[in-house]
Parts: structure tokens; C-alpha cells; sequence
């Protein structure tokens, strides 16, 4: 599995090229365009191991409901990919370690990466933010689509996110969810809420927007519902 | 004797130009990639254009001089001194007609029609198009930002009825500069790149609002899709045919991608941004029943045959059933 992605940062779209038998998963609606010769299958979760359990999990988690299974069959193929919202990607390499993803950067990986909702305790709950994370372990190349710019922060020791501009974080890395600011009252005046405090040693991927921010920015301007 | 000259591109930068924006627009100008202006612009000083006559130069020179590059015009036949002798005792005595032999096998300059400019590419894309006197410009309604002020403006209703049915506005603008050249900026309405195309007897279907803008010898109207490819893309039941002879701009939302369909290629209904004649295509379901309704993708769309397909790499309606979230509640009396 070849990825490549063009028109970075701005509006991104991971190019993947699929050899003969190699199969690549996506994100429900993910996909652009692709050859013709493309089979495509949607399961519940990861090919040939469909849980329904864990598909349950996995919509809860904000994430679709359905994951679809690219194959090109006998011949190589390719894949375009784009998210819904402008930003860049991320192309990472897991070598049997352990990524933790913010639930809705999940973009597409590799078949022999397997994807599990992670339960973050009801610390994750407090935070605003999706109450849950992916768990990607194994082998193999994954993409994360983000809102904005993403930029790497190496953290030895401690480090202060907000928790809108998480993409995803090793697994090395202990978090837990804190007030910015010295006292609560403070900290949401400071409309800074709930931020991530990392420890440890390891990387975290944060991306420049929050697309929870803009949503509210957009909201005096749409239809009522 | 009939004089003819050369325009030179000194190496050299405008004042206050940024060198990589100012490549860059120099590629856009002339079609190149980015590395190929990149080189082009590393061997000055070089002949872009040589051997032409004085008015041809002169829309050189000054399309060029826009894009922040500092270019000249050289009389060819004035022998083998240069005129681009000023500061540039450091490099070897090379004439700009040496050079130019190998710039117009690498890069054909096709610089054909309008001479015109896109800034801001691929996110924020906006089109400048100068208009030569006595010419005229048809422009998708409401996307002038700027415009001389000796432009005159007329509104036509083009493409009779079927316009109003695409989505696409009834009425295109038609800029004509009656009183000497002059220049127009437009803004399309989604954020995202532009690509110009040249039409010489070729046909290109646009999704009905990729239009940006025209020359008047392209023919614009509308093609019924059929009842049920319409109906089922979700998308509108007309595309835009574009055909005749001149200068085409089409716009996207995010990001275009060239593709070259050889034999099959698949697209989501919602990113196409436009394809060229000839090419079979029909509206389908991807993989089975449950993937038609439980992937996302819903329809797409199989071209066939050989031909271009530009696709786009966001999508307005992943966009807006995002921002449906974020709706506000009504309020219960």
C-alpha cells in the first residue's frame, strides 16, 4: 500500500496505491475516486471479523457506524481520499505500537492495523470533546485527516493541549483532563474549558483548528433546525 | 526590414515580489509545473517568446511582468547583445537566443488567447483576465470582485430556460472592454483552485457550478442527464456544455486532481468538477445493496473510454451535512 498526499495543507487528499491483493480500509464516505476495477465491500468492522458489538462501539465513539474494505482484485489500483472538512493529513507507520486517535481523524489504514474503541474512563466524558478515542495497534500504515494544519509536539515530561486540537497521541503518553487556568471558574471564562494534560514521553499530533469552535462560530448563521 | 523581438526573463524579481509566489504564478501563466518554472526561471536570462512581433511581445511582457518577475523585451534582430546586461557580470556571456532553443523544446509555450493570472492557488484561487479592446467576457453572475472602470457590463440571459433549471444562475455577465483594454478580477463563489483551458474544437462537461468564465466563441448550454442519472446523483439534472473555439476558467471546491481515464475510474457523484467529451458515464451504485446504502458513497459515477475527469477533493454536501449539526434548536413558543 502506497500513500501519497497531494494539495497539502489546505485541501488535502491521500492518494493510495493498492496492489493486487493488498486491501485497504476507509472511513464510510471517505472516498473520491477510485479505478474501476475497485471492489468494495462495507463491513461493521475490520474485514472478515465483523462485530456488531464492536460497530456499536465504534458509532458511539463518533465515528461511522461502517467501515468500507477497498480491494482491487487481481490488478494494481488506485484510491483517492478526502475528508469533509478542510485541513491536512497525517501518513504514520505503526510497528506494533499503540496510536490513540481522536475519534473522526480516522481516515483510512492499512488491513493488518487493528482498530479498537478505546474507553478513556469518564475523564474523556468531562472533556467536551467525544467521550471516546480509537485504538489503532499492529503493523502497518494509517492516515488521520484533521481540521487545519497538523503540527507534531515531542513531549518529555509535561505538556498542556486543548482537547479540540488533539488528532491522535502514542500510547506511551498518560493524560488526564484538567482545568487551563488556575481556579474552574477562571479557566471557563478564559473559554479555554477542559484542556489534556500529557505525561510521559512520546508524541501528540494536534491540529491548528477546532472544529467544534467553528461549528459554533457557524451556528447564528444556519437555518434553525 | 520587419523587426521582430524577444521576451527575456532577466532572473531577476520585481520590486517587493516574493520569488516562489512569482514562479509560481510565472508556471500558472505558462502551464508548467512548479519545478519546471522553477528551472526555467534558474537558467536566465532566457527567451520565453522569440521571434515575434511587437504587439504579441508587448502582452508578454506584461502578463509576465504581473506575475513578479522581471522580464524584457529584446529587439531580435538587434544581433546577439543582449539587453539584460546590467548586474549580470557574474554569469557567463550567454545570449538569451541560446537558451531559448532548449526552452521551446522543453516547455511549449502555449500562450494562447486572454492573457490572464490565478493568484492564491489551489485554496483560495482568483482569476485575473485581462480583456484586449473591442473584447468581451462572459462571467458567471456575481463573481466579479474587481474590474476597470471603463468595462461595460451587460447581463444576458443565456442559455434560455434550462439555465435557471441547472441551479446555475439564469444570467451570465458579459464584461466588454469597448473603450481599450482593460482588466477584470473574479472571485468564484467556493473556496478552492481554478483551472484554465483552452478550447480549440473540443467539448468539456462541467457540473453545473464549476462555470467561472468564458470567451465568446465558447458556446455554453445545458445537457439533460436523463431522468434517472440526475435523479439519483443528488446532484442537479443538467451539466454544463462548453464547446467552440477560446478560453474557458472552471472552479472547484478544495483542490483539483487531474485524472486520465484509460479504461474505467469511479467518482463520487459530488466531486466532480468536469470531464471531456467523449467519455461513456453512467450513475451506479458502488459494491452491493448494503454498501449502496450503508458506505457513505451512495452513488457514484463510472466513466469509461479514454479521456480527462478533474475531480475535486472536498465536497459541499460532507461540508454542509457537517455544519447541520451545528444548527441552531428552534425555540418551542
Amino acid at each position: 500500500m502506497k500513500i501519497e498526499l497531494v494539495n497539502r495543507p489546505g485541501n488535502t487528499a491521500a492518494k493510495v496505491t493498492l496492489a493486487a491483493g493488498e486491501t485497504c480500509t476507509a472511513e464510510a464516505g471517505a472516498m473520491i475516486a477510485m479505478s474501476g476495477h475497485m471492489n468494495i465491500t462495507t463491513t461493521t468492522h475490520k474485514k472478515g471479523a465483523g462485530g456488531i458489538f464492536k460497530a456499536a462501539k465504534r458509532m458511539l465513539s463518533g465515528e461511522s457506524f461502517f467501515l468500507n474494505h477497498f480491494d482491487p482484485k487481481d490488478k494494481e489500483g488506485e484510491l483517492w481520499l478526502g475528508s469533509s472538512l478542510a485541513g491536512d493529513m497525517l501518513a504514520l507507520t505503526l510497528d506494533n505500537e499503540n496510536l490513540i486517535v481522536q475519534s473522526g481523524s480516522f481516515l483510512a489504514s492499512e488491513e493488518s492495523v487493528d482498530m479498537d474503541m478505546g474507553w478513556q474512563g469518564f475523564k474523556s466524558l468531562l472533556s467536551g470533546e467525544s467521550m471516546f478515542w480509537l485504538n489503532l495497534k499492529g503493523r502497518g500504515q494509517v492516515v488521520l485527516s484533521s481540521f487545519g494544519a497538523i503540527y507534531p509536539i515531542e513531549v518529555d515530561g509535561d505538556y498542556i493541549v486543548d482537547t479540540g486540537h488533539i488528532v491522535a497521541f502514542n500510547e506511551t503518553l498518560d493524560f488526564t483532563i484538567t482545568k487551563a487556568g488556575s481556579s474552574w471558574l477562571q479557566s471557563f471564562l478564559g473559554g479555554e474549558g477542559l484542556v489534556c494534560k500529557f505525561s510521559g514521553k512520546g508524541t501528540v499530533w494536534c491540529q491548528s483548528h477546532n472544529a467544534n469552535s467553528f461549528g459554533h462560530a457557524l451556528t447564528p448563521k444556519l437555518r434553525k433546525a | 526590414m520587419h523587426t521582430t523581438y524577444n521576451v527575456v526573463i532577466t532572473g531577476k524579481l520585481a520590486a517587493g515580489a516574493d520569488k516562489t509566489a512569482a514562479i509560481n504564478a510565472f508556471g500558472a501563466l505558462f502551464k508548467l509545473s512548479p519545478e519546471k518554472s522553477q528551472s526555467v526561471f534558474n537558467k536566465a536570462p532566457v527567451a520565453v517568446k522569440s521571434n515575434t512581433d511587437k504587439t504579441t511581445a508587448e502582452k508578454f511582457y506584461r502578463a509576465i511582468s504581473k506575475t513578479g518577475l522581471e522580464c524584457r523585451v529584446v529587439d531580435a534582430t538587434a544581433g546577439d547583445t543582449p539587453a539584460v546586461s546590467q548586474g549580470q557580470k557574474d554569469t557567463p556571456a550567454s545570449s538569451p537566443a541560446a537558451p531559448a532553443a532548449t526552452t521551446d523544446n522543453d516547455t511549449p509555450v502555449t500562450f494562447k488567447g486572454f492573457s490572464y493570472k490565478i493568484e492564491g492557488r489551489p485554496d483560495y484561487s482568483f482569476l485575473t483576465v485581462e480583456i484586449p479592446a473591442n473584447e468581451t467576457l462572459k462571467v458567471e453572475a456575481s463573481a466579479m470582485a474587481t474590474m476597470d472602470t471603463h468595462l461595460v457590463m451587460k447581463t444576458k440571459l443565456k442559455g434560455g430556460f434550462g439555465r435557471f433549471l441547472t441551479g446555475e444562475s439564469l444570467f451570465l455577465n458579459e464584461f466588454s472592454a469597448a473603450n481599450g483594454a482593460a482588466e477584470i478580477g473574479i472571485a468564484p463563489g467556493t473556496p478552492g483552485d481554478l483551472v484554465h483551458q483552452h478550447l480549440d474544437g473540443q467539448t468539456l462537461f462541467l457540473q453545473n457550478s464549476a462555470f467561472v468564465a468564458a470567451t465568446m466563441d465558447v458556446n455554453l448550454d445545458t445537457k439533460w442527464q436523463g431522468m434517472l442519472k440526475g435523479f439519483f446523483s443528488g446532484e442537479s439534472f443538467f451539466l454544463i456544455r462548453a464547446s467552440g473555439k477560446g478560453d474557458l476558467w472552471f472552479n472547484s471546491y478544495g483542490a483539483i486532481i487531474e485524472i486520465d481515464v484509460e479504461d474505467d475510474y469511479v467518482v463520487d457523484t459530488s466531486n466532480i468538477v468536469a470531464f471531456t467529451e467523449g467519455l461513456e458515464y453512467e450513475i451506479t451504485k458502488v459494491g452491493g445493496y448494503k454498501s449502496l446504502f450503508l458506505s457513505g458513497e451512495g452513488f457514484v459515477c463510472r466513466f469509461k473510454g479514454k479521456g480527462k475527469v478533474w475531480i475535486q477533493t472536498r465536497n459541499a454536501q460532507a461540508f454542509t451535512s457537517w455544519a447541520h449539526f451545528f444548527r441552531p434548536v428552534k425555540s418551542k413558543k
